[in-house]
């Protein structure tokens, strides 16, 4: 073999290498329909109060309504806002106080105003057999957009009636499922 | 999330074992050669490199996936694909991609018959291990499991951007056995790690005892990242800046290292011949702009407990929500370190047996000599090479069947077969050619996979171009 023809290998060898190269059969468009969308299960908020809670033993008068605030900036945070497409909410309450009671969830904004509430009626119980209630509540669409409005929530619990005998615990717990799409 | 998986896949497409340059192993006709073996038999007595030109090395692959699998053609919804690719990958399969450039490269053979050779090359070394449980829980959310331990341990990556510059001497012993050695020093431009990593990530629902519904736990988290280069990077605008700082660390200004090649090349009988090396046996040393950041912690998440405290007038709520952070701040600590690390090199094996055959290369019908410099004197060999790198998981293996062929003086092909992680089918293709004192070679494997791109997992390819004068 003379090192014309070598040469002539190298060349045929270099171009079967180069320009045989390609990429077939792919759509690489396909990435613009790419959409994660996990599903994140979080606890939200929690208490347990003793029946006394709702009696002033000082001024001895029922106290018929106490209220909390906390924050929860990342509901109104933009970046989740925009990936955020349904909340459900979950509540059990656990009653061992011979009353029903009023939950009220005020989601408020920065200036205070309520976009969106929620009201859940919670069972009596004793102390011997405490009752649970579960409530879910789910928000979507236009609900949603009102609830991210807010950046905190206060909660309040109502009892119709009280006074220092009255036993017991209300417990409350709660978790929030958020369906994301990024 | 998407952005990563786009990275992954640009990454995957512009770049086998990484670092495995079997086509080129044992071709004495390349003056690289001896870069993978410094005990490397030697035809020539001189050899130049051109500057920049003379070893282009480009390799890039995962072992699990192409991007055919993801983006090919069909009827099933990207999505579903994807998250079937997610759980048909292990905590094994990774994503690498290595890119070395010679800058230079010479060698000459002194009056006592040792060959000294050097020069310097810059590497890229990059492989990312698939996080499988956090690509299942980032992908799916942890609504769909409850009591399912994400395992952060399977967090593993290095990445390293250096410079070498190297010095060799290489001398024929006897008519049987040429032995060589080189030492390496490296200064490394940027570097992190993060390997070694353990922990899990687990929600369960609550007992009786818990305050609420679930329980968000990280148990026994102890991670780290360790990075040298970068911090002071960060502050830099535009990229002007940016290689002005990196090609400073290239000579000299980086963190450095020390390392050492060794090889040897036996004659069993006059037709099989025998050879190994270790590549890279040596250390980093890391003591400037090193910054690690570390997080060890037992923690469960409830969240937020509502005291209901009676509030006077005007008197606000506790700020429950900054408490909680303060909380996971103290209970999730991230320590940044400026402490000083080593960091070994990824050390590898090459080893070969080669059978001689065909036609006598001195023009005599019967061999029973073997040429001066101890290079094959039939024109065809055939055998068998072995592979192996270390990497943060244990060593990567590839076994490799061979057959080369000298043409003319001036041409020789070596074709390779090879069997490694990221496939069973891969066929590579070598050609070194000398027209006159110029030399040049082309080494590619994954042929098969160049008929489509796509459907390849990984893609290894070098070049290049030496002056070389061979011995008389």
């Amino acid at each position: 073999m003379k090192a014309n023809s070598a040469h002539t290998y190298l060349g045929i060898f270099s171009l079967i290498i180069f320009f045989s190269a390609c990429v077939k059969d792919t759509d690489f468009n396909q990435a613009n329909d790419i959409v994660v969308s996990p599903i994140v299960d979080l606890d939200l908020i929690y208490f347990d109060l003793p029946a006394i809670t709702f009696f002033d033993t000082i001024a001895s008068i029922p106290i018929l309504t106490v209220s909390d605030t906390t924050d929860l900036p990342f509901l109104n945070d933009q970046d989740i806002v925009e990936k955020l497409k349904r909340v459900e909410f979950s509540f059990r309450a656990t009653n061992s106080i011979q009353r029903e009671f009023q939950v009220e969830f005020q989601f408020l904004t920065e200036e205070n105003e309520i976009s969106y509430s929620s009201q859940i009626p919670i069972d009596q119980g004793t102390v011997a057999s405490p009752v649970v209630t579960e409530y879910i509540e789910n928000v979507e669409g236009e609900a949603l957009a009102n609830l991210t409005m807010a950046g905190k929530v206060a909660v309040s619990v109502t009892i119709p009636s009280s006074n220092q005998n009255l036993d017991g615990t209300i417990k409350l717990e709660s978790k929030a499922t958020y369906y994301l799409e990024f | 999330m998407r952005n990563l998986l786009q990275l992954l896949i640009v990454l995957w497409i512009s770049l086998a074992i990484s670092q495995n340059k079997q086509v080129l192993y044992g071709m004495t006709d390349i003056p690289q050669n001896l870069l993978l073996n410094p005990g490397s038999k030697i035809p020539q007595k001189l050899h130049i490199g051109v500057p920049f030109l003379s070893q282009i090395h480009l390799n890039g692959g995962s072992s699990g996936v192409s991007a055919h699998d993801i983006f090919g053609n069909s009827n099933e919804d990207i999505n579903t694909v994807i998250r079937n690719k997610i759980f048909e990958l292990s905590d094994r399969d990774f994503f690498s991609a290595t890119q070395q450039l010679e800058i230079i490269n010479f060698g000459w053979l002194a009056e006592n018959k040792t060959y000294f050779s050097g020069g310097i090359y810059e590497e890229l070394d990059f492989i990312l291990y698939f996080p499988r449980d956090l690509a299942i829980l980032a992908w799916e959310g942890n609504s769909d499991y409850l009591n399912y331990e994400f395992d952060l341990g399977q967090v593993s990556t290095r990445g390293d951007l250096l410079s070498v510059y190297h010095f060799g001497a290489n001398k024929q012993i006897n008519n049987k056995l040429t032995v060589g050695v080189r030492a390496k020093l490296y200064s490394s431009m940027l570097s992190f790690k993060s390997t070694n990593n353990r922990g899990t990530f687990v929600t369960v629902l609550g007992d009786e005892d818990s305050p609420n519904i679930y329980e968000h736990k990280l148990q026994n988290v102890d991670m780290s990242v360790e990075t040298s280069g970068l911090a002071s990077l960060q502050d830099l605008t535009g990229s002007a800046e940016l290689s002005k700082k990196l090609i400073g660390r290239a000579f000299f200004g980086g963190n450095l290292g020390i390392g050492l090649d060794v090889g040897a090349t036996y004659d069993v009988t006059n037709n099989i011949t025998a050879s190994a090396s270790i590549l890279d046996v040596g250390a980093i040393f890391h003591t400037k702009d090193v910054e690690s950041y570390s997080v060890s912690s037992n923690y469960t998440l409830d969240g937020i407990e509502l005291l209901f405290p009676p509030l006077l007038n005007g008197e606000g709520a506790p700020p429950y929500y900054d408490d909680l952070e303060d909380e996971i701040e103290r209970e999730v600590p991230i320590d940044t370190l400026y402490n000083s690390y080593t960091q070994l090199r990824p050390t590898k094996m090459n080893a070969s047996l080669a059978y001689s055959f065909g036609r006598s290369l001195d023009g005599s019908d019967d061999c029973n000599c073997k040429k001066t410099d101890g290079s094959p004197a039939r024109n065809q060999q055939a055998g068998i090479q072995y592979y192996s790198i270390f990497r943060p998981k244990g060593p990567q293996l590839a076994g490799t069947l061979f057959y080369s062929r000298r043409f003319t003086n001036s041409l020789a092909l070596k074709a390779t077969y090879t069997v490694d992680s990221f496939s069973a089918t891969n066929i590579g293709l070598g050609l070194v050619a000398d027209m006159g004192i110029l030399n040049f070679y082309l080494a590619a494997d994954n042929l098969l996979g160049y008929q489509n791109l796509a459907k390849a997992k990984s893609v290894s390819l070098q070049l290049g171009f030496n002056i070389k004068i061979d011995r008389e």
